[in-house]
């Protein structure tokens, strides 16, 4: 029998096949290549079921498939790595991209938009990206397709090319996103000049050279080894804050709005923004080996989930909204990576792809409803009209407020748990900890506030009054995330199974490997073990620790619900946001991070530009052409030498075989 | 295998077929000297140097030439050392095998108007001759004898356009350069002859230590040589002739001699140093040719290069750059050093063969030109690519190949030079000068040979012309050269073991 | 008595200097070609004297070969002088330059 990991690689070309198809014979298909790319990622989906079954079972693949590049140093190849992790990510990133294509079916094709193999080809190529992306065996290799996830945002951002705002928007985000990967990029080039590998697992992966690079005491380039370690973490961590849009590179992702909602739905919930986390999470043995990356680490995603959070709370349009609690969330996935949670920020990875698909889905409902309208202002009253929408809406908004027993509490809980308990140790992470404590707050509110205008009160526009009917294709995925939003959270119960002393942290288990066989290097004990972070608990007890923890986070999300339902679940809700004062328009302006980043390009870059180009055109090309008029100067010299005249070339000859004789006499000491 | 049963002389046929192929158009000439009958003259000549070709070829192949003790056939000593049949013979052979065949399949067409046929292929058939036995030469007196049958028939070949002034001045210039050039040979033989009192190659060497007290007289002697092999070569200063016999003569003769008859000379300046003078001997008696050579080789490159940079006349363009790679070329010699420098000899026979497909080619390009009477100048040459694409891609590989762009043969051949000089530069820093003279030189070169590529595929035509014919033996010779520069690439991991392993068989 | 060798080789010298001195001084074709023989013609005094001096044969054998093909030289070089005064009613080697540079 053919073993499962033999498929593997059909997992990611299943999707691409999807891309030919649709983009060739498109036109001619039903549904315009919907069905192509559902039945691809159908098949991904079962695959990568498989995949986790096998990986159930016991087995790990890590197997080069092509070489491509075969140096004396170094070689470059593709290959895949499959282990708890990568399969886990599989199974989501093909789910999540299996209900977008059967939500475009509705969202897209039922209302008539032109471009549609278009649309469904840069799916298929999407979707397969991030499964290459997921399946790589190296840090190459996954560059690659970090970059091809990239261009597909850009393409799918920049969907509706035709307007002002989508182009404006797909080129920001492909920017600033390559901003940060020319920092991953110089990264890995840097990697695999130090340890002459880029593999991610194996004996001979750049995580084990480092490590024993740092045993053995090495300097490189003058730096202690750890040092160096942390240099590179940080540079590959450059390409994830772009892609995961981590403050200050997190200001294409409310511009990415202007992309359809089901692009959106798929970019924050399965394949761009979280391919950053993901390679945090992927080479985390190499960031664990560093304190100083992981507390660099914790800092960004904290501050990221507070200053996100608050700039969601102003936000009148629903996708702006989710726009910022989705940079938000990837900032608590940050900050629990960061505070060796490894398992906590996994988990929230998997659960957030969940509830923010659904709520993007959601969204996506809700507009069809309110006839494209998407200011929550003009909202209102939809849930005796739509109540599958409001309802898995509702699961939704409770996961991603984090109330109890909906997935997303378990998982936050646990990130701050993990931040607490190290924060205790070293009261500097406390600080972090705080943060993201602050930002359950605004979390809870924002989402409720969101919630509310949009679904309760009376209706406040026509649209609002006799909202659009959806179908069957646009319910089934909102159903299917609206169960996996509420019971996603069973897989790791971890207070419930510390307090009580069960085993139910069946995530924590699968990511340490012990459902598998001769997984090294790739666990969360070892993580931990190399990591090295000691942890205290308040009053020296594991339970009363975690019961505080629980109640301070569901206490701050149940007060920011609860402020949100006084204000705006009211008849008529009215903007209360005068009363902020002066920090709404801050606010508002998002901390004028646009306009910081606008003048750093036009007051910094630009002159340093316009003076390069200066050097450039007076001295280089200076050179250049001084270089091209001397030779050909010379070259009419040196014709000259050819006069026509044959006594001449004689004489010439002539002299020129004296200076040899004269010239080799004197070296040779003929003539002494 | 049957080659060993032979009589020693057989090793020989090689240019003896090329003689006897002489003859016949000889006698063919003495009977019937106003035939026209093209098919046939031309036939025989292509046949006959093919011949010689495919015999050399598949002598090297069954080993004869690689010594006994490496499992080959032996190498062939002949008339008491006088002529010699090794690997770097049979390399040669090959090298004017393929330009010959491929000049006298060309000239099929380039001489439809022609009233002396056969004398003018009985000329090329007998320099030829001459240029293979030189490969064989092993004395300072079959040296002498070969060169002056391989210049001779030259002489006539350039000035064959009777009625041509631009032929018959450069067959004049061709001619004087070349008598005192062979005055000064033949008085540089006459005083290594002086100095050691013998004239075969092997025995000079093993009489270096008599001419001790007489080494001002070898060094001139030396140089004296040198000269006649500069000549030959087309190298600085003894290249004067070169430029305007190239521009006059006849489009496949200037091929002839720019590809064939200076690898000839190259063979036996290689032999020569190699051979009779060892370097270390020559050092303690105070004769370092190497450094002659050095500063031949970068003067050379750098007079033939910038002097072709702003040419107008496209065969003049490609006169100076046979100059220019002379010059390359001349970096086999500059680069030995006392303990060895077969990586750099072989790569400067490597370049000579890829120059004899990819110069022969270009200049066969020239004689197309002057078939279809378009003129002369880049700018006659503009937009030729939209009457004849096939012709203009063969061009393009031929110019690339020149400069040495990376896919074609011209490259790895230059390539092996760099890293030879670069290698040899740790025993001798000078040899660092050259390599830094190579770089700087192909360069330039890329300037003037793009220019033509640029005329013929890019630049719009000037006037309009009707649409071109396409000669048989001038296309089909052209398009073989240009395969056999692209196809020498994948060859090229045999072709420079042969040619390193013939230069690591003559390095004492 | 012997002359010692060092004589023959100045006369050869002075009589090679002679026809180099020739060589670059004259502008008909025909004295052109008569200073090479006279280059060629010292290269031959070295050759008997230097077979005399170390006592073998070769030297003075080449020089038959070298008297030989000056005569051969001599013939295609004044073939050419022939088309050069056809083409352009003049022997003197400096009149054609039209090819230059």
């Amino acid at each position: 029998m053919v073993g499962a990991f033999e498929f593997a690689p059909a997992i990611a070309l299943l999707p691409l096949a999807a891309f030919v198809v649709a983009l060739v014979f498109g036109n001619g298909m039903p549904k315009k290549g919907a069905y192509a790319g559902i039945l691809a990622t159908a098949g991904s989906l079962l695959l990568s079921l498989w995949m986790l079954a096998t990986v159930a079972g016991g087995e790990v693949y890590n197997e080069p498939l092509y070489d491509w590049a075969i140096g004396d140093e170094i070689t470059f190849h593709f290959g895949i790595l499959i282990d708890p992790l990568s399969a886990l990510m599989l199974v989501i990133v093909s789910l999540v991209a299996l209900l977008v294509h059967i939500f475009s079916l509705g969202y897209m094709n039922a209302e008539g938009e032109t471009g549609l193999p278009r649309y469904y080809a840069e799916l298929g190529l999407f979707t397969f990206s991030m499964l290459a992306f997921v399946l790589a065996d190296n840090l190459l290799m996954a560059f690659m397709f970090f970059e091809l996830v990239g261009l597909c945002s850009y393409l799918l951002i920049g969907f509706w090319f035709r307007t002002r705002s989508a182009p404006s928007a797909a080129k920001k985000a492909f920017l600033v996103t390559r901003f940060g990967d020319y920092f991953f990029l110089i990264g890995v080039v840097a990697i695999g000049a130090t340890f002459g590998t880029l593999t991610f697992a194996g004996d001979a992966s750049f995580v084990n050279e480092a490590q024993s690079a740092i045993d053995a005491g090495e300097t490189f380039h003058g730096f202690g080894a750890e040092t160096w370690v942390t240099i590179l973490g940080l540079l590959v961590l450059g390409g994830v804050i772009g892609k995961s849009a981590q403050f200050p590179l997190h200001t294409w992702l409310p511009d990415a709005m202007e992309g359809p909602t089901t692009v959106s739905a798929l970019i924050h919930a399965a394949t761009m923004v979280a391919a950053g986390v993901y390679l945090v999470a992927r080479m985390f043995g190499f960031y664990a080996l560093s304190p100083t990356a992981l507390a660099i680490i914790a800092f960004v995603g904290g501050f990221t989930a507070l200053f996100a959070a608050t700039m969601g709370v102003v936000k009148d349009d629903i996708k702006q909204v989710l726009a910022y609690s989705t940079i938000s969330q990837y900032g608590y996935m940050m900050l629990g990576l960061g505070v060796g949670g490894y398992v906590a920020g996994v988990f929230h990875l998997m659960n957030h792809a969940f509830f923010k698909a659904l709520l993007f889905l959601g969204a996506g409902a809700v507009i069809i409803l309110m006839h494209h309208e998407q200011d929550m202002w003009k909202m209102g009253g939809l849930k005796d009209k739509a109540p599958v929408t409001y309802y898995t809406f509702l699961a939704g908004a409770l996961a991603l407020a984090g109330i109890v027993p909906f997935s997303g509490f378990w998982s936050k809980d646990e990130i701050l748990y993990d931040a607490i308990i190290l924060g205790l140790e070293e009261p500097i992470f406390l600080v972090a900890y705080s943060m993201g404590l602050l930002a359950v707050f605004f979390t809870g509110f924002y989402t409720f506030r969101m919630v509310f205008l949009t679904f309760h009160g009376k209706p406040r526009s026509e649209a609002a009054r006799d909202p659009h009917p959806v179908g069957m294709n646009v319910k089934i995925p909102l159903i299917v995330l609206g169960v996996l939003a509420l019971l996603a959270g069973v897989v790791n119960l971890a207070p419930v199974g510390k307090i009580a002393g069960m085993d139910i942290m069946f995530l924590e288990y699968w990511l340490d490997g012990q459902y598998t066989e001769g997984m090294t290097g790739l666990t969360y004990s070892e993580y931990s073990d190399t990591a090295g972070l000691d942890t205290t608990y308040i009053a020296g007890s594991q339970t009363i620790t975690l019961l505080i923890a629980g109640a301070l986070a569901l206490g701050l999300a149940l007060a920011g619900a609860i402020v949100a339902h006084v204000l705006y679940n009211v008849p008529e809700p009215v903007p209360h946001t005068e009363n902020l004062g002066a920090a709404r328009e801050v606010l508002r302006s998002n901390y004028y991070q646009d306009e910081v980043q606008v003048w750093i390009a036009q007051g910094l870059a630009m002159p340093t530009a316009r003076m390069a180009d200066r050097f450039d055109q007076s001295v280089i090309d200076g050179v250049v052409n001084g270089v091209s008029s001397v030779s050909l100067f010379g070259s009419g010299g040196m014709k000259r030498l050819q006069t026509g005249v044959v006594t001449n070339y004689a004489a010439l000859i002539v002299l020129g075989f004296i200076a040899l004789v004269v010239g080799l006499g004197v070296y040779g000491g003929w003539f002494v | 295998m049957a080659v060993l049963e032979m009589p020693e002389l057989t090793a020989l046929a090689p240019p003896m077929i090329l003689a006897l192929t002489a003859l016949v158009l000889f006698t063919y000439d003495s009977i019937n000297p106003r035939s026209t009958n093209r098919p046939v003259i031309a036939g025989v000549a292509a046949v006959g140097s093919l011949a010689s070709l495919a015999v050399a070829v598949w002598f090297i192949l069954a080993g004869v030439g690689t010594p006994v003790a490496e499992g080959g056939n032996g190498v062939f000593d002949l008339f008491e050392g006088q002529l010699i049949v090794d690997q770097m013979a049979l390399f040669f052979m090959i090298i004017v095998g393929v330009v010959t065949a491929l000049v006298s399949i060309a000239s099929y067409d380039y001489l439809r108007d022609h009233a002396y046929q056969a004398e003018y292929y009985s000329l090329v058939l007998l320099a030829a001759t001459g240029m293979s036995t030189m490969a064989a030469s092993n004395s300072l007196v079959t040296i002498f004898i070969s060169l002056e049958l391989a210049s001779l028939p030259s002489f006539a070949l350039v000035a064959i356009l009777k009625s041509n002034r631009g032929s018959v001045e450069a067959g004049l210039k061709y001619f004087l350069i070349g008598a005192l050039s062979s005055a000064i040979f033949v008085y540089g033989i006459s005083l290594v002859y002086g100095a050691t009192g013998h004239m075969q190659l092997d025995a000079i060497a093993d009489n270096l230590g008599a001419a001790e007290e007489m080494n001002g007289l070898l060094g001139i002697g030396v140089l004296m040589l040198i000269g006649g092999f500069a000549y030959k070569t087309a190298s600085v200063p003894f290249h004067f002739w070169a430029p305007e016999a190239y521009e006059g003569a006849p489009a496949p003769i200037a091929a002839f001699l720019s590809s064939a008859s200076k690898a000839a000379g190259f063979v036996i300046a290689f032999r020569v140093f190699t051979t009779a003078f060892p370097l270390d001997v020559m050092q303690t008696l105070g004769i370092d040719w190497s450094l002659v050579f050095i500063v031949l080789a970068i003067v050379t490159m750098t007079v033939g290069n910038f002097a072709a940079a702003t040419q107008n006349n496209v065969k003049r363009m490609l006169a100076y750059s046979s100059v220019g790679h002379a010059g390359y070329a001349l970096i086999g010699l500059a680069g030995l050093t006392v303990d060895g420098g077969e990586l750099v000899l072989g790569a400067a026979m490597m370049h000579l063969l890829v120059y004899g497909f990819m110069n022969t080619g270009a200049f066969l390009f020239v004689a197309l030109a002057e078939y279809w009477g378009v003129g002369r100048t880049f700018e006659d040459y503009n937009g030729l690519s939209k009457q004849a694409p096939i012709a203009c891609v063969a061009l393009a590989v031929f110019m690339f190949s020149l400069a040495g762009i990376p896919p074609f043969g011209g490259f790895w051949s230059k390539y092996f030079l760099f890293t030879g000089a670069l290698e040899a530069a740790s025993a001798n820093p000078w040899l660092l000068a050259v390599a830094a003279a190579l770089v700087i030189n192909s360069a330039l070169s890329l300037y003037y040979y793009s220019r033509l590529v640029k005329a013929v595929w890019i630049e719009d035509p000037v006037l309009e012309r009707e649409s071109l014919s396409q000669p048989t033996g001038l296309y089909a010779a052209i398009v073989v050269a240009a395969v056999m520069t692209v196809l020498i690439l994948p060859g090229f991991g045999p072709v420079a073991d042969a040619a390193i392993g013939a230069a690591g068989a003559i390095i004492p | 008595m012997t002359v010692g060798i060092e004589y023959y080789v100045l006369l050869s010298a002075a009589l090679f200097c002679i026809g180099l001195f020739g060589v670059l001084t004259r502008r008909n074709a025909l004295m052109f070609l008569m200073s090479v023989e006279i280059m060629l013609n010292a290269a031959n005094i070295n050759l008997i004297a230097f077979a005399f001096y170390h006592g073998n044969l070769s030297g003075q054998v080449f020089a038959l070969f070298t008297m030989a093909l000056a005569a051969a030289e001599v013939a295609v070089g004044l073939g050419i002088i022939l088309v050069l005064y056809r083409n352009f009613r003049d022997v003197d080697v400096t009149v054609p330059s039209a090819m230059r540079w």
